[in-house]
Formats: structure tokens, sequence, C-alpha cells
């Protein structure tokens, strides 16, 4: 148990990494507005599969990490993770058995829960983003989701 | 084949009950340190200095290849080039001569007036990284923070005018947050007969409103707005945009203005961070005769406006 868990934390930290440079990449102006969630979505990743080797102590540590690159209040970012990937942990045993289709639907509906309560401490905290546009990501995350799981299965499993 | 092979099977729901609330707890005590108490600045600066090496990662690429261009340029767009910038340079220096004499006149006028002088505010320059913060709002990384004397509020200009101001400082970079965000307000003069109002950002990096300016005031396309110096945040005199539309509906008691900026916001690669001389001057008190080395064309404000044409197209 102790072996299989040490074996697994690496990819585990390697890809948040690299979600996390993914997250900060510029990207040309209409575009930016498409990126997903990348952290967030391996976050995911690692609760449903291996909620022992990270849990939600990589989500709230994800969190805290996006709260210092976009500059927000401190702790937006990690309440949102925390609740979300809580929620895709209890959810496990189930998402595991659902097709690929369900899976994103699930995911997107994560998602959409994660911009949902970034949305309300935005205004919670006095400094509101109304444009519709960030209710976007959710939808472009759902549709990485297989393309992510395929990657990061390849990755674990050599 | 795209499964989870993981295979725990046992259900410790309660275990992750406990550490969902345990961690949401934190995440709730974080924001309200934060934001009520204010007590997280040193947290968060310890903390961008553990991103900082990401973020350098992901901006060097771009300073690579900015750098090859640099090293790769042929001669002859050298020589261009520089005949540009001798070109430039010579325009700027037949101005500053202008200048020097007019900066020895206001001192002149202000030690008559017995206030201070406070002209030759001090400027360091920051290079804007290239990292994505937040697509929804107009904020920029900057490569200067506390260990510079960067503080939060600061004004930040760039060749054509204001940029805008620190949003937060790190210890080694600050967020800069752009004239045209949402949530960004600076209060300015109209130079042509100084009227006072405040220029709001849209969101749109191109694009400045003035929400404030009654139908009747005096106020055309082509006016050129100079941050005003009230409230403390920004020097005095500095451009902040042209006003580009005025639409003025007879049924509402608002008028519609829309204006360009002057800072190239979505363009420039380096800005400046100023420091405000103590005892800064703000804003005149009546309409002075405008600054000829901004506005060589503009008549005096009376003339102007009587005829509010005259006072069109006042850029160099």
């Amino acid at each position: 148990m102790m072996r299989e868990e040490r074996v697994r934390r690496l990819p585990m930290a390697l890809s948040a990494l690299v979600a996390l440079t993914l997250a900060i990449l510029p990207l040309p102006e209409p575009a930016a507005v498409f990126r997903p969630d990348f952290l967030v979505l391996v976050v995911f990743y690692w609760s449903i599969e291996s909620p022992r080797a990270g849990g939600l102590s990589l989500a709230f540590f994800a969190g805290v990490a996006l709260d210092v690159i976009h500059g927000v209040v401190l702790g937006q970012h990690a309440l949102a993770l925390t609740l979300m990937a809580a929620w895709a942990t209890h959810l496990r045993l189930r998402i595991r058995v659902f097709s690929i289709l369900s899976q994103s639907l699930t995911i997107f509906a994560l998602l959409t829960g994660y911009q949902f309560i970034l949305f309300w401490i935005d205004g919670a905290t006095g400094n509101p983003v109304t444009s519709f546009g960030r209710w976007l990501a959710p939808v472009t995350g759902a549709l990485i989701w297989p393309l992510l799981v395929g990657t990061l299965s390849r990755l674990h499993e050599r | 084949m795209l499964a989870f092979r993981g295979s725990d099977t046992s259900s410790r729901s309660t275990g992750l009950l406990l550490r969902c609330v345990l961690f949401s707890l934190l995440a709730l005590g974080l924001i309200v340190l934060d934001r009520r108490y204010g007590q997280l600045d040193r947290v968060r600066r310890v903390l961008s200095v553990i991103v900082y090496p990401a973020q350098v990662a992901v901006a060097s690429p771009f300073v690579g290849w900015a750098w090859f261009r640099e090293s790769v340029t042929t001669r002859g767009a050298l020589r261009a080039d520089k005949d540009r910038l001798e070109e430039q340079l010579r325009i700027a220096q037949f101005k500053l001569q202008r200048f020097d004499a007019l900066e020895a006149e206001i001192r002149r006028l202000r030690a008559l007036r017995d206030s201070t002088a406070g002209l030759g505010e001090r400027f360091i320059i920051g290079d804007i990284m290239k990292v994505e913060i937040d697509a929804f709002r107009a904020r920029v990384l900057v490569d200067k923070g506390a260990r510079d004397g960067v503080f939060v509020g600061q004004a930040v200009l760039d060749a054509g005018g204001v940029f805008g101001q620190v949003a937060h400082v790190d210890q080694l970079t600050s967020v800069v947050i752009l004239i045209s965000d949402a949530a960004h307000a600076i209060p300015v003069q109209d130079n042509r007969n100084g009227l006072r109002t405040i220029v709001v950002g849209t969101g749109d990096v191109s694009r400045l409103k003035l929400p404030y300016i009654s139908t009747a005031a005096d106020i055309v396309k082509g006016d050129l707005l100079l941050t005003s110096g009230l409230g403390g945040g920004f020097p005095a005199g500095y451009p902040v945009g042209t006003v580009v539309e005025v639409k003025r509906d007879p049924a509402q008691s608002l008028a519609d203005v829309e204006v360009s900026p002057a800072a190239a916001l979505d363009r420039s690669r380096e800005v400046l961070f100023v420091w405000l001389p103590p005892g800064a001057p703000t804003a005149t008190d009546a309409p002075l005769e405008p600054p000829p080395a901004v506005a060589p064309k503009a008549t005096t404000p009376s003339k102007a406006a009587a005829r509010p044409k005259a006072a069109q197209a006042p850029k160099p």
C-alpha cells in the first residue's frame, strides 16, 4: 500500500505542475476566454483515481496556488476546489464505471459548481466579473476531459 | 481504454466529510483574514516567490524569442531603427528645450504662490511579464516588486500616458491593474477648459468612458484628458486619453462619452512606476493655459469654449 502511494505521487506532482504552467501560459486575446481550468481538471482526476495519494490536501494547495497566481483574495480558489474535489471523491466509485460521455457531463457539473463558488466569492468580496465568458471554461473543460484521462492514465500506468 | 484502475473500495465517507469541512473552514478562514483584516500580505509574498519560477519559466520563451529576433536583425533594419530613434530624439529634445524653460517658469510662479514646487517625480522601469493572470480582468504582471520599493496604489505610466496602478505587490513582482479594467476609475481634467471628471474603464482595452458628464457640459470630440492629481494617487498632468465620441441624448441627464486611452495598454512592454514627491501639486483651480508641449494648437479657454472645433486634434 505504502509503496503504491509513493509510486503514484510523482505523476501527480508532475501533472499538477504542468497544469499550473498551462494555467499561466499567455494565450491570444480571443482564445484566453476558452482556456479550460487545467489544474482543476487534474485535481479532479486524482480525486477520482487515487484519493488517498493526494486527495483534498492537493486540492487545497492547488487552490492556494491559483489564488496567488490570479491575485484574488487568498482562499477563494482553495475553497471552491476543496468542495468540488470532495464531491468528486464522494462520487468516484460511480464516475469510474461511467461511460466517457457521462464522465464528461459529471465533470461539467463539477466545473460549473466550481465556477459558481468563484463567482459567488467574487461578488461577496466586491469585485464581480459579470462577463458571460467565465461560464465557457466548464464547457471546454468537459470537452478535453477524455483527452486528459487518456493522457494521465497512460502516464501513471507505465 | 479510458478507464480508472483505482481499487480502493472502502467507503470512508465520514473521513472525507471531516477533511472536506476542515479544509473548507481553513479556506474560509483565509478569505476572512485576507479580506477583512489584510493580515496575509506577508504570506502572499512568500507564496508568490514559490510560484515565481513557474512564471519565469512560462515567460522565458517569449523573452528568448525577443532576444533572438533582436540578435538576428539585419544591418539595414538596425540602421533604419537608428535613424528613426535619432529623429525622435531630436524632436523630443527640441520640445524639451521649451519644457525646461516652462518648468522654470512654473517653479517661479509656484514660488510666488507659496506652494511647493512638486515637479521631478522619481521613476523606475519595469518589464511586463508574458504571463496570463485573469482573462476577465485587465491586469498584468510586472517584474518589479516590494524589493524595489513598489507599493499598492502606485501610479504606473507608459510612453504614451497613464497605464494603470499597482493592485498588489509581491516580493519580486507586482500586479498592475490597467485603466481599462471595469473596476478602475481615475480623476482627470479636460486640457481645453479644466473640466474635472472621472474616467472609468470598460473592460475593453481600447475604450474608456466618462459616465459622469452632464449633457450640458462642455466636452467635444478630440479633447485631451489629463490626470488632475486629485485623490493623490496619480501625478497631475499626464495624458489619460482623448475623447473620441460624445453622444448627447436630450432625454438623458448624462452624456455618453467615449475615450480612447493615450497609453498603449495592449502593446506596451515596459512601464514606469512613479513616486510622487511630497506635497505634489493637484489640479489647478482655474483653467490655465494648456501646456504647449502637449497641445500646441489649443486656443485660450474662452475662445475654445465659444468655438469648440478650434481645439480639435491637439495631439502633436
